[in-house]
């Protein structure tokens, strides 16, 4: 268990180098596609914090980087309301976590788990791209919101601007490896330990005293509000938002992401995501439709051949070596 | 009468058209050890179910410290101090054995015995790395035992604690009890008659849900009735 911890931060570690010596390499623009990208993982570490911890998968996760999104571009573009950004961000992980409060209040506390809540959270965030199409007095409608200013703002004494590349992908960077360890001390303290004990006997953690529902609750609001972080992020560094943002092809890639990456790593989505995208661009160069259809094959692989995601294809073949061994 | 912990009255439940339990009655006092046995299908599990309060009685009464526990959430009973082991092992099998036991304790409202000493009570001061769901069936259902303890329970339920134990597991499983016995109430419903031989204590025999016999052991053990019931000849 500690070789394990001191392993995680070993990987921290040197993914944070890596990000710190990036800019000495890379130029403006693909320095953008690496922020672009951390954010997405940023978004797939809120999604393996709750998946990855409950074992429940919420099929409908880009609906709060959607809501998160959306909020952020009405704050930002109404010149009445003052310090936009910060205030925009405040009421994107705000606005995500309520709305999931509210949904997850109902799910945990009526007793909904399994496929069940996949099933009800997937249908989440088909209403919630609808809503973003249909109610285009608000939204924009498909074509969604453009015109999203870059966040700006001053604290205490500092003024933060990030309409330039290196700024933005400095405080995007700090934001996300902030954010995972954050995570990964809540997830291997007290409160992950509940969790799992929640996941493999939910009756059983109940019977010891610990309100369960209410920790599940409790974990998938603070996942929302990462995931809605994440989407305010996300629109402004990209200057608009549409409705594809809290749309079911979001949701299923982040839940590749967060497979691929190895669930419960917290630290592999965020890679995940990095690498899938650059695997994206690739391949879409050749034929844009492709990439759908690639996506689909690689999530149902996953599902029925690797539960666990691509990492744990390491664990296995140790495993495999070992029971040789102890045949021989 | 102040010192009665747990107290059953003309307890009754039916199921459709099944009277599963019938005019039972059951007082545990403070600090109490009892047993309650009886064949399969006596409703054993069920008397038990309604003494935790998790089914109601369709007639009768149950009061734990003469609050009516039915129908609460699971999470508040235990808080009340009505710690359960379930029939069937039940640990967190991805937990090591501590982390099985801190997260019992961390669930108590006031716990008191530290994990060292809840390791030793249940024999597994030498496993407490090892995953729960690595241990031999005897181990976990100490080990469910172990986090039973760690909420500082007023009284203790055990559903067939020593089902699947080897005959020195049970002795041992009686023994662990009986030095557990004086600091809370312990309920064991169990079938094999060795380790109730072992415990001593005050039993209950259920047939077909009705009380058959109750009295300290030896009186049971000789009973004819019950011996009757026991080879099937009734």
């Amino acid at each position: 268990m500690i070789a394990r911890d001191r392993n995680w931060l070993l990987i921290f570690a040197t993914c944070v180098a890596l990000a710190i010596i990036y800019p000495f390499f890379a130029g403006g623009y693909q320095l953008t596609v690496i922020r672009d990208a951390l954010i997405f993982g940023l978004f797939a570490a809120s999604l393996d914090f709750f998946w990855g911890r409950t074992g429940i998968l919420c099929f409908g996760h880009a609906a709060f980087f959607g809501i998160g999104g959306y909020i952020m571009a009405l704050v930002t573009l109404n010149d009445a309301i003052p310090f936009g950004s910060l205030l925009g961000i405040m009421g994107a992980v705000a606005g995500a976590a309520f709305v999931a409060a509210i949904i997850g209040y109902f799910l945990f506390f009526g007793g909904i788990r399994g496929s069940y809540f996949t099933i009800v959270t997937l249908a989440m965030g088909v209403i919630c791209q609808q809503a973003a199409v249909s109610w285009s007095s608000v939204t924009g409608g498909d074509s969604g919101l453009i015109g999203i200013p870059p966040i700006e703002f001053d604290l205490g004494g500092l003024h933060v601007d990030l309409s330039q590349d290196l700024p933005s992908y400095i405080f995007v960077s700090a934001i996300v490896a902030m954010t995972v360890l954050a995570l990964w001390l809540i997830s291997r303290g007290r409160w992950g330990t509940v969790l799992t004990a929640i996941q493999d006997n939910e009756i059983r953690a109940a019977a010891l005293g610990h309100n369960a529902p209410l920790r599940l609750l409790v974990t998938f609001v603070l996942s929302a509000a990462i995931a809605g972080l994440a989407g305010a992020l996300y629109v402004c560094m990209a200057g608009l938002v549409a409705p594809d943002l809290s749309g079911l092809l979001l949701s299923t890639e982040v839940i590749v992401w967060v497979a691929v990456g190895g669930r419960g790593t917290l630290l592999g989505p965020v890679l995940g995501a990095i690498f899938i995208q650059r695997a994206q661009q690739t391949i879409s160069s050749f034929n844009p439709s492709l990439w759908p259809l690639l996506l689909g094959c690689v999530f149902v692989i996953i599902v029925f051949v690797l539960p666990d995601g691509i990492l744990s294809i390491y664990a296995r073949l140790k495993g495999l070596f070992k029971g040789r061994r102890r045949a021989q | 009468m102040s010192d009665i912990l747990l107290q059953a009255e003309n307890v009754g439940i039916r199921f459709g058209g099944l009277q599963a339990l019938e005019a039972l009655n059951l007082t545990v006092r403070d600090k109490e050890l009892c047993c309650i046995i009886g064949p399969n299908g006596a409703g054993k599990s069920t008397f038990l179910n309604v003494l935790t309060g998790t089914l109601r009685p369709t007639s009768g009464s149950v009061r734990f410290l003469g609050h009516d526990s039915a129908g609460l959430p699971l999470h508040r009973i235990a808080r009340l101090g009505i710690a359960r082991k379930f029939q069937i092992p039940s640990v967190f099998p991805n937990l090591s054995v501590e982390d099985n036991l801190k997260v019992a304790r961390w669930g108590a409202p006031s716990p008191v015995r530290p994990v060292g000493e809840l390791l030793e009570l249940v024999a597994l001061g030498n496993r407490a790395a090892t995953l729960a769901g690595e241990l031999a069936h005897g181990q976990k259902q100490w080990l469910e035992i172990g986090m039973a303890l760690a909420i500082e329970p007023r009284l203790l339920l055990l559903d067939e604690p020593t089902a699947g134990m080897t005959p020195q597991e049970t002795l041992a499983t009686a023994q662990m009890l009986l030095r557990l016995k004086g600091e809370f109430s312990i309920v064991a419903v169990e079938h094999d008659i060795r380790f109730v031989r072992a415990l001593n204590c005050e039993t209950l025999v259920l047939h077909q849900g009705r009380r058959l016999r109750s009295g300290p052991f030896h009186d049971i053990e000789s009973d004819e009735m019950v011996r009757d019931v026991y080879l099937g000849r009734r």
